[in-house]
């Protein structure tokens, strides 16, 4: 598999807000590469960077070979863009804002009708063709921005946030169609907030917090790496913590008190459970791990805002 | 700058959108010089005798017509403009596709003079329709293409207050300190030589003022000292107000 996107040292600051800290990765050809990370972590920027329409402030960005930058109407016309805000043109109807896009990207009449219609179909849009925008539910206007994005057969799609605000039925739908996109060949760099999302869809991702890259992999690597195979929690007051540990210290085991629980990621879960249950304590849950641990792990559980 | 025919795409996806309102547009742009013409024309005109040997209404037509222009393409990439930037992000999706900031900009202007001549060709067919017409057939013609560059000229000087606006209350400060005046100190509805030497001056530093000259000038056919000059500054006015209109939104967009 061959490299798509490779940045090094990519760096993009707004006056004194550094908001992308000199980042590298890179992005294989076919795969879906996941930005994970809080608000205000620097994915959107990072993308943003990618699809060209925000330029950098130092460090370099290659898009299939070619450097990104806002005038870069080759990589803009290679790429599809699902954006984290709803951007669907209100004063068009549903077919009109693909007819639209489909001039925007040079693409002749005929060739244009076919592809609407096949993409609609995708979509499972078909039947609201001609609907204004305002009449669509939130799941339909996310799937018809992800026809939008699709309408120029683009190689790379950056999807930001994809599915923020849908309910579960919608939400599948749309990872579905993605999955569906990466088996034909197409790559998917995502940005989410959702580590289900991060787990169901992509291959390697990267956790991001505060303008840096704090871990990159794939998503089932990460988890064991960081967190171990299971997690137990404890929901007590912090004075027991000394007595609890104490009681544990025959396993290899990290602790972390956050709040109201104290946590332990192991290997041994089911042991670490039996030892525990001896303490006789009120509220006890072990559960496997996953990448929400990972991520809280890695960015800190306090606020991100 | 970055221009190519991609500015077509721009202009095409508001006339998409226009279909919506264009019976009201219309109707508006029908009403307002039925307004002006009656009012104005009529009923004022019935005192005011003639004017170089004409009726008044053939004085006031062709000042109506260019204030018409500017108008539509001024409200138009204020208002029509920031709501494409601010509620509803076209500019955002159009920028992530071929189509540069700058053709974006381009369409809209070009968008604003096409409604400007839309209001201007209304106006012109209701004057026509009482009894005003222009010297000769081909004037009106010429007419019509000078509206469109009136268009491109109002239109693009508004776009600069676009790019900075924060909301839509600062456009009051431009309509309020620069249009509304100009309405009135523009030679539209009278002639400036009444006015105080001071006044007089300050008038030349009014675009509508050159562009009611121009105006003047083609739909009567009398020869109206230095309307070639009005015609060259307003030329260069335009040049650099589209220049800047697209840098500073540029700044706007592209962050």
């Amino acid at each position: 598999m061959g490299v798509l996107v490779t940045a090094a040292g990519l760096t993009k600051t707004y006056g004194d807000l550094t908001a992308v800290a000199g980042i590298d990765f890179e992005i294989r050809e076919g795969e879906c590469f996941g930005f994970l990370g809080p608000n205000g972590a620097g994915k959107t920027t990072t993308v943003r960077m990618i699809h060209c329409v925000s330029p950098l402030t130092s460090g370099t960005l290659t898009v299939g070979g070619l450097p990104a930058g806002i005038g870069n109407r080759a990589l803009k016309k290679m790429t599809g863009v699902i954006p984290q805000e709803i951007n669907l043109d209100n004063d068009l109807t549903v077919a009109e804002n693909l007819v639209i896009f489909a001039r925007f990207f040079d693409i002749g009449r005929r060739e244009a009708k076919a592809r609407i219609a096949e993409l609609l179909r995708f979509v499972e849009l078909e039947a609201k063709a001609k609907c204004k925008i305002s009449e669509l539910s939130t799941g339909m206007k996310r799937r018809l921005l992800i026809a939008r994005a699709l309408i120029n057969r683009p190689r790379l799609i950056v999807a930001d946030e994809p599915t923020t605000g849908l309910d579960p039925q919608a939400r599948h739908l749309i990872w579905q169609r993605l999955r569906r996109l990466k088996t034909q060949g197409t790559t998917l760099v995502l940005t989410t907030q959702y580590m289900e999302e991060a787990q169901q869809l992509c291959d390697r991702l990267v956790v991001m917090h505060e303008g840096r890259i704090l871990k990159e992999g794939a998503p089932a690597r990460l988890v064991e790496d960081e967190i171990g195979r299971e997690v137990v929690e404890v929901r007590t007051p912090p004075e027991d913590d000394a007595r609890i540990v104490g009681h544990l210290a025959g396993f290899a085991c990290a602790h972390e008190r956050v709040g109201d629980t104290l946590y332990f990621y192991c290997r041994d879960g089911h042991g670490t459970m039996k030892k525990l249950l001896e303490l006789d304590l009120p509220n006890t849950l072990n559960r496997p791990a996953t990448l929400e641990d990972v991520f809280l792990k890695l960015t800190g559980r306090s606020l991100h805002e | 700058m970055s221009l190519s025919y991609r500015i077509a795409y721009v202009f095409l996806r508001n006339l998409y959108s226009y279909k919506r309102f264009v019976v009201p547009t219309f109707l508006v742009s029908l009403v307002e010089p039925l307004f002006y013409l009656v009012t104005f024309g009529i009923g004022m005109g019935a005192y005011m005798g003639a004017f170089g040997g004409r009726p008044y209404l053939h004085f006031l037509v062709p000042g109506v017509l260019a204030t018409a222009a500017m108008m539509s393409s001024s409200f138009e990439c204020l208002y029509g403009t920031f709501v494409k930037i601010v509620h509803e992000k076209v500019y955002e999706s159009l920028i992530a596709t071929p189509v540069s900031a700058d053709e974006a900009v381009a369409g809209d202007i070009a968008w604003a003079s096409f409604r400007g001549l839309i209001s201007g060709g209304l106006m012109m067919a209701v004057a026509l329709a009482m009894g005003v017409a222009p010297a000769a057939a081909w004037r009106a013609a010429v007419l019509l293409v000078f509206l469109v560059f009136v268009g491109v000229l109002f239109g693009s000087l508004a776009m600069i207050v676009t790019s900075v606006s924060p909301s839509f209350d600062f456009f009051s400060y431009y309509t309020e300190l620069v249009i509304t005046p100009m309405f009135f100190f523009s030679g539209v509805f009278f002639p400036l030589d009444n006015f105080p030497g001071w006044m007089k001056v300050l008038a030349e530093f009014l675009p509508l003022t050159h562009a009611v000259r121009v105006s003047r000038a083609l739909f009567t056919g009398d020869a109206v000292p230095g309307v070639g000059w009005s015609l060259a500054g307003l030329a260069v006015l335009a040049a650099a107000a589209f220049t800047v209109s697209t840098r500073m939104m540029r700044k706007r967009l592209i962050k």
